[in-house]
């Protein structure tokens, strides 16, 4: 297929509009999904930060400190549960805020024997809080089965260091313990404030227990637990995660969005974007092919309008309506088709006119000839007729001298008659048309050499013609035999008077032509004058040395050359003579 | 009229050739009957005139003054009257057109009068002896 603008240009738009909608949906889908991200991360934060207020919990830890200052409390503890057992009791209920059973009070003595309790969470003894001193501590949080619990624990009176040394026992330990409460309605409530998709997980910083609200889960890994950046991982799906340490407790919590939530306005993007792009790339091809067809559709009526030039139609014109550049051209081309066929119209005329005066030129020759023919042949037939009457008639009154003077006019007549003849045969040559087929040259040669052996009268000696394999030749039959005809004509007449005469017809090759010689042992000729032999009526002998009109060689060069060959001659006085002509070969 | 029992009719605008001829012939004995047109014209008014007489024999040269050969061959020979005479074209013309139109036209025979004498003499007769002695012409 041909290459054409107007093929690839569209093309190349189309590929340029469809690299542009790839970057632009690339470019924009990695900024729509940073936006993405971002956002999320600052919910996250966000969250985070909400809840670790919340569970800082500062009134719980306050009134627990208090609790352990509490008088009555401190009076009892000091006693080692000995006095004031109702007194504290009553402290100890005023301050069990809950009743749901979910909380429980306790005073131990250092050793952490259990001395009095309040509320119905019970868990049996072994829940022991390291307690802080000043103010009350957060233990970290813990599981019995499903059930998710942590203490906080303040010291009264006395030291750790006196108990220790098992000196009077002067202070105890303040605990309170409460249970989590994990239910999936907390859960939903909780994620409903967050808008939402987003899980909040609570847990030790150190490890398991974890929870979501709603169930007991294992600890996030660690390497989300550590970072206080966002980080991926995998519960159940793809998740981006963010931390944060509970200040002041042994907690952490974990807010975290699924991956493929964050990724959603960036597959929007590109789920709203992709079709637009693709619209505009259509569009934009479209535009572009019907854009290049407007600017290529006069180019190729232009291209179209040359090759019908070319191809010989002169009237063809193209449209030139527009006003641009093309409109232009095509105004130049038609100008130029104007001229050429102007041109052309007058070298028709010329060739027209040329050919008439060739052809009245031509026919005037003819006339010319025919007149040769019939117009001089009548009076010549007088003059020989009647010479001829005067001999047989009146032959009595001429004397010898009279009688030989009527033999010469009588002899010159038959001679110019003979003249007559060759002229007209070799006018008539330029006029007939060549029947070309192949030539057997050998076969050929063979017969006009045969011939000439049966009619070959008034010879001294011997002669022979010897006949080489010759290569076949492409022309007219007939005018090639006479070319032969001819050639051996003229080596046998200049033979005749040789003790032994030889004629050899033969081929060589030169420069890829076959070159064939008809060579003779006779008379030969003075090379000097090689270039005049093939004139019409040019002799390099005296009638007397020998007969002939002196056409047969212009006929033999006008045959070769209307065949398009060459012929020449070589030669040097009684040396022999040697013809060459050249013929286009068989295959041509 | 003169024409009375023509035997060959001779069309031949040329003195000479017309001596020539009636010599050829009559040292054959054959220029008794003899009557001689000297244009084309004259040949067709021979023709033309009542009393018609049909020679055995026309011998018809081709360039003729006023109604050149071909066209006398012509009318001769696309006439109904006169289609069934032998016509013998001598000339001195030996372009092949020429032939080619002869025979066309209906020419019986054609023969290029010879330049030398002897061989000129020796064809007139020839077709004097031929065509009045040889041939049937229909009666």
């Amino acid at each position: 297929m041909m290459r054409s603008i107007q093929r690839t240009f569209p093309l190349f738009v189309t590929a340029l509009l469809l690299a542009v909608a790839i970057v632009q949906l690339t470019v924009g889908y990695g900024e729509v999904r940073r936006a993405s991200r971002s956002v999320a991360d600052t919910r996250l934060r966000f969250v985070d930060s909400v809840l670790v207020d919340l569970f800082r919990s500062g009134p719980q830890r306050a009134r627990i400190t208090a609790l352990a200052k509490d008088s009555a409390v401190v009076a009892f503890l000091r006693s080692g549960g000995q006095r004031g057992r109702a007194q504290a009791l009553d402290a100890l209920r005023r301050n069990t805020l809950d009743t749901a059973s979910n909380v429980r009070l306790e005073l131990r003595d250092f050793s952490g024997r259990l001395l009095l309790s309040t509320g119905r969470f019970a868990l049996g003894d072994s829940v022991l809080v390291s307690p802080g001193t000043d103010s009350a501590r957060f233990g970290p949080l813990q599981r019995r089965d499903t059930v998710l619990f942590f203490g906080i624990a303040a010291a009264t009176g006395g030291t750790e260091q006196a108990a220790g040394n098992g000196t009077e026992l002067s202070g105890g330990i303040v605990q309170q313990v409460a249970r989590l409460q994990l239910n999936d309605r907390t859960r939903r409530q909780l994620t409903g404030l967050s808008g939402g998709d987003m899980a909040f997980l609570f847990g030790n910083a150190a490890g398991d227990p974890w929870t979501d609200f709603g169930s007991i889960l294992s600890a996030p890994p660690a390497n989300v637990r550590n970072s206080p950046r966002p980080t991926r991982y995998e519960r159940g799906e793809t998740k981006r995660a963010i931390a944060m340490a509970v200040p002041g407790t042994p907690w952490m919590v974990v807010t975290e969005l699924p991956s493929r939530l964050i990724v959603a306005p960036a597959q929007g993007y590109l789920l709203n974007m992709a079709p637009l792009a693709a619209l505009i790339v259509i569009f934009g091809a479209l535009a572009a092919w019907w854009g290049s067809r407007r600017l290529t559709a006069p180019l190729v009526g232009v291209t179209r309008g040359a090759e019908a030039i070319a191809s010989g139609d002169l009237t063809h014109r193209v449209p030139a309506g527009r006003d641009d550049e093309l409109g232009r051209l095509a105004r130049s081309f038609n100008t130029m088709a104007d001229q050429v066929s102007r041109s052309h119209h007058h070298l028709e005329t010329q060739v027209a006119q040329r050919t008439k005066a060739l052809e009245g030129t031509n026919a005037e020759l003819e006339s010319f000839s025919y007149s040769v023919s019939h117009d001089l042949r009548a009076p010549l037939r007088a003059i020989h007729g009647f010479s001829r009457i005067l001999l047989e008639d009146h032959n009595a009154k001429l004397d010898p001298e009279a009688q030989r003077l009527l033999g010469v006019i009588d002899q010159n007549t038959r001679r110019m008659g003979q003249l007559i003849d060759d002229l007209l045969a070799f006018s008539r040559l330029g006029r007939t048309d060549l029947s070309t087929g192949p030539v057997d040259m050998k076969e050929l040669a063979q017969t006009v050499a045969d011939e000439i052996q049966r009619t070959d009268n008034g010879r001294q000696g011997s002669l022979e013609i010897r006949i080489d394999p010759l290569p076949p030749a492409r022309g007219d039959r007939g005018l090639l035999r006479q070319v032969m005809a001819n050639l051996l004509q003229n080596a046998a007449k200049f033979t005749r008077d040789r003790p032994s005469a030889r004629i050899e017809v033969g081929s060589r090759a030169d420069s890829g032509q076959t070159v064939y010689f008809v060579k003779d042992n006779g008379a030969g000729f003075d090379a000097r004058y090689a270039d005049k032999l093939f004139g019409v009526f040019q002799r390099l002998h005296s009638t007397e040395q020998f007969d002939g009109t002196g056409v047969g060689l212009a006929i033999v060069k006008r045959i070769v050359q209307r065949h398009g060959g060459r012929v020449w001659a070589e030669g040097a006085v009684n040396q022999g003579a040697t013809f060459f002509f050249t013929l286009p070969g068989e295959e041509r | 009229m003169q024409s009375h029992g023509v035997e060959i009719l001779l069309v031949e605008d040329n003195a000479n050739d017309a001596e020539l001829t009636l010599r050829a012939l009559k040292q054959r004995n054959l220029a008794n009957q003899v009557f001689v047109c000297h244009d084309g014209a004259e040949a067709l008014d021979f023709f033309s005139s009542g009393a018609s007489p049909v020679p055995k024999v026309v011998l018809l040269d081709l360039k003729l003054p006023k109604v050149d050969g071909l066209e006398v061959l012509r009318r001769l020979k696309g006439d109904a009257r006169t289609k069934a005479i032998p016509i013998v074209v001598l000339t001195s013309s030996r372009e092949e057109p020429d032939i080619e139109r002869a025979y066309e036209l209906g020419a019986n025979s054609y023969i290029v009068k010879p330049v030398d004498f002897e061989a000129f003499a020796r064809a007139v007769s020839d077709v004097g002896l031929y065509w009045l002695l040889l041939n049937h012409p229909p009666q």
